[in-house]
């Protein structure tokens, strides 16, 4: 099936879903029937639903559908829950400590849901027209066999030419950038800054070089960009894993404040009537 | 400066290590004696032979000398199994064999029994799988109840006949069999044609069973120098081969022919091998050197010849290519029971106006065709075609779905013409250059990532390693185009080379799905499957002992780690299709079969 296609289907279930449950929701309102229990319970039983999907993750065995398949669900029924959420509180911020912690909880939970979403979406598609395809634990080995080979080539041209140059410039400059990620913030925006001065510091000291030296630097070239790929690749890969760093635990620290929300409202009100 | 060479060694020559010294185990590495030779010389079909046909450059005596071994088995030893590859024919000296044809159970052949794992085993698995790496049950072991048998001429057998039939002594009475005469010659088909034994071949005995094992480019030999080798393969080719061979053709299977129509079809029909059978030893070689790839192919139909024949791919793949400019543009590929040259002939019989071949064909490494001549297509199938389609048109899927690739590919210039990039150039003529020149296109399961989609979260990984004891079988890592990646994953080839050679039989495919699948237990290490394999795609791993508190295994006499030989297995054991593909959250990855083409085209361009 074309995404395209999948898209349509999961909004067209979404709206028929709306269009039966909007009906009753007014009716019962009319009727002067108590549906912020009924809107509470549907709420806390889709959050439960959401985060048993990380549950499934886990869970190889049963075929229990794919995964894409539930991570759809997923997103379209977070979606959903966000207007029910609205619907339950009524658009106001509660009042109440527990409530507001609980506004905020869920809040931050849709908005990192919806932030790692546009991650998913935009990231990996810079990850694969930008350098070559590396495993996120790999990089820093790959980072050390640069910085093995860029000391290699200071201590050639240290040797083999009389001129300090390249090796000042490594001093100065290269020492600290290879010595591990650099320009985190900078990748996440897709800034070349950092590496872009480098280039620009060497090609600068080009004229001052001799033929071997202009031959090292342009090897130290390759090596920069190549640093600089990873550290991509480090950053991008990086904040993937991340955001989910903070969207799960927060999915079980809103499920304990869920379940005492429930217990405090069922002691103080007495239920539904 | 003029550069200076030393040389070190003469360059390798063909028979630098005759056949009978190309053995891994020492003791059976012994060169044919003088006296051997001249009693083989005394014996059919050589005594029949005329050596004065053969070239120079080529002597029979050399060829019978260096493509050949004598090889002893003891009454009850497997020779060749059921649906393993094999590189070699045999000829018998003296005793009998057996052929049996079904009624073998695949554990007596070193094969797993095919049974998948209970729902409950899957899932508890995931709770009790092993913390260290590669730990197995050493009691399952056949080792462990007792010592490697070695007959008199120092062959290992792991999974030995003798055993099964003691263990169960009514095997022949269950199994469908037929004795194999002293001096008939067998298993020439499966070595020559590349495919798969159709038959389990035992020593039948009495006493010690002496053979010659021929190696398939020796044989080959021997039927281009010797006409009646050559009439008596093709004889046998056309009794017990071709039909099958045209079987597979969804064309030949549509047009319903009589029997006097298959007769003539049977006895017009060529068959003609391209390429290299050891294609994947050079294949690596080949990608090293630089220059173009599909040039060094040999051709099979070249675009602007006579169309010579119908041509229908029995065995192996062929490159379909059309020129475009200087050099040549991939179109698609074909594999077994697709064909060649229909179009054109069938244009030709109706039109004054004769069309030349429209595109080349190109062994893919290797490629085993049967030619209908254009006289036999013009009497037999094109009468039958006409017959079951009154109009001519008969629908593209006849013809295999790879060649419809033929219609719908459109040429470089068209897409640019068009301006629908997206939507072509993910299956578009790129797209087949690197899965024809990397020979993905052998692949019925490959790994296919989108890197567009995939978030490198490895969830495929760890559902792949949840599934093997905590061993993932791949590794998310690979040649890419574009934005696509085949991963290191075992392809579960339609031509699976790393099924040849190996000792045991522990590498085949199971009974369900025909997933190549590895039996741990029957597995010796040795490697000959890793190192066949073209696309690294299986490892050797050092294995674990769990009743040792998962401490490295060791041979008890040689003192060396015990070694399998380990790779994806599609988690044939399991409920549920290949973890990885389940796992994925995104969309990102699939197990593609290459001879679907459009199910790939659908899949790139979502």
């Amino acid at each position: 099936m074309k995404f395209r296609m999948r898209r349509l289907l999961f909004l067209a279930a979404l709206l028929l879903a709306f269009l039966i449950l909007t009906p009753y929701a007014i009716g019962y309102q009319i009727a002067f029937s108590d549906v912020v229990f009924t809107s509470g319970w549907l709420l806390f039983a889709i959050v439960l639903f959401l985060s048993s999907y990380n549950v499934r993750k886990k869970l190889t065995y049963p075929p229990l559908l794919k995964s894409s398949t539930w991570l759809q669900i997923h997103i379209y029924l977070g979606a959903a829950s966000l207007v029910l959420f609205l619907f339950h509180t009524g658009g106001k911020i509660p009042a109440g400590n527990l409530d507001i912690a609980l506004y905020t909880l869920f809040s931050l939970m849709v908005a990192s849901g919806f932030f790692g979403l546009y991650l998913t979406r935009t990231i990996p598609a810079t990850l694969s027209s930008r350098g070559n395809e590396v495993i996120f634990e790999r990089i820093p080995m790959f980072r050390r066999q640069v910085k093995d080979r860029v000391e290699q080539i200071i201590l050639q041209s240290v040797e083999e030419s009389d001129s300090s140059i390249l090796a000042e410039y490594y001093e100065s400059y290269l020492m600290y950038f290879l010595s591990g990620p650099r320009n985190i913030l900078g990748h996440l925006v897709r800034s070349e800054r950092t590496s872009s001065r480098l280039r620009h510091e060497l090609r600068g000291a080009d004229r001052y070089l001799d033929a071997r030296d202009k031959e090292l630097a342009s090897e130290l070239l390759d090596l920069i960009k190549l640093k600089d790929d990873l550290d991509f690749h480090y950053a991008r890969q990086g904040l993937l894993k991340l955001w989910l760093f903070f969207h799960i635990p927060m999915t079980l620290v809103l499920l304990m404040f869920l379940v005492a929300h429930i217990v405090l409202i069922y002691a103080f009100t007495g239920g539904a009537s | 400066m003029e550069e200076v060479s030393t040389p070190v060694r003469d360059r390798p020559k063909r028979w630098d290590l005759p056949f009978s010294m190309d053995f891994g185990n020492e003791a059976e590495q012994r060169e044919m004696s003088l006296t051997q030779l001249n009693d083989l010389f005394s014996r059919k079909p050589f005594s029949e032979m005329d050596s004065s046909r053969f070239p120079a450059s080529l002597p029979l005596e050399s060829i019978v000398a260096n493509d050949t071994r004598i090889r002893l088995y003891r009454e009850g030893d497997t020779i060749v199994r059921q649906g393993d590859y094999g590189n070699s024919a045999f000829l018998i000296l003296e005793g009998d064999c057996r052929a049996i044809i079904e009624g073998l159970d695949p554990s007596m052949l070193g094969r797993q029994s095919g049974q998948s794992k209970s729902l409950l085993k899957s899932v508890t698995g995931l709770f009790t799988n092993a913390l260290a790496p590669e730990v197995r049950d050493s009691r399952l072991y056949p080792q462990h109840h007792e010592a490697p048998v070695f007959d008199p001429s120092g062959t290992v057998f792991v999974q030995d006949v003798p055993n099964i039939l003691e263990l169960s002594p009514n095997v022949y009475s269950e199994a469908k069999h037929n004795v194999i005469p002293e001096g008939s010659l067998f298993g020439e088909l499966a070595a020559l044609g590349r495919v798969q034994r159709s038959v389990t071949v035992v020593a039948a005995g009495p006493g010690t069973t002496t053979l010659l094992e021929i190696r398939w480019q020796g044989l080959r030999d021997l039927m281009k120098f010797d006409s009646a080798l050559r009439d008596h393969i093709n004889q046998l080719f056309r009794q017990n081969g071709l039909q099958g061979a045209f079987q597979t053709s969804p064309l030949i299977q549509a047009i319903n022919l009589d029997e006097e129509q298959w007769d003539q079809l049977l006895a017009e029909a060529e068959f003609e091998t391209f390429g290299s059978y050891d294609w994947h030893g050079t294949y690596q070689e080949l990608r090293q050197r630089d220059g173009d790839l599909l040039t060094q192919e040999p051709v099979v139909q070249e675009e602007g010849h006579y169309p010579n024949g119908l041509l229908i791919v029995r065995a192996g793949f062929a490159r379909m290519s059309r020129r475009h400019g200087a050099g040549e543009y991939t179109l698609g590929y074909l594999g077994k029971g697709d064909v060649h040259g229909i179009k054109e002939l069938m244009h030709n019989v109706s039109s004054d106006d004769q069309s030349p071949i429209q595109t080349t064909l190109r062994a893919a490494g290797y490629t085993d065709v049967v030619r209908v001549p254009t006289r036999t297509f013009e009497q037999v199938i094109y009468p039958a075609i006409m017959k079951t389609w009154p109009d001519g048109n008969f629908p593209e899927k006849f013809l295999g779905e790879r060649m419809e690739r033929q219609k719908t590919a459109a040429s470089p210039r068209r897409l640019s013409r068009r301006g629908d990039h997206r939507k072509e150039e993910f299956s578009g003529a790129p797209m087949m250059e690197f899965l024809a020149e990397n020979r993905y296109i052998n692949g019925t399961a490959t790994m296919l990532i989108d890197l567009d989609r995939c978030t490198r979260c490895d969830d495929c990984v760890q559902a792949c390693a949840s599934g093997h004891n905590n061993n993932p079988r791949f590794i998310r890592h690979g040649e890419t185009h574009d934005h696509y990646m085949i991963a290191n994953a075992c392809m579960h080839c339609a031509d699976p080379v790393c099924m040849i050679g190996c000792p045991t039989g522990a590498i085949h495919r199971s009974e369900g799905g025909g997933e190549v699948v590895i039996n741990d237990v029957t597995c010796i290490g040795c490697g000959t499957c890793a190192n066949s394999c073209p696309y690294e795609n299986i490892r050797l791993v050092n294995v674990r002992d769990k009743s040792q508190d998962d401490a490295l295994m060791v041979d008890a006499n040689k003192g060396k780690a015990v070694v399998k030989a380990t790779k994806c297995d599609l988690c044939v054991e399991h409920h549920g299709g290949p973890a990885c593909v389940r796992a994925c959250p995104h969309d990102a990855l699939t197990r593609a079969d290459m001879s679907d083409l459009l199910g790939l085209s659908e899949w790139l361009n979502r």
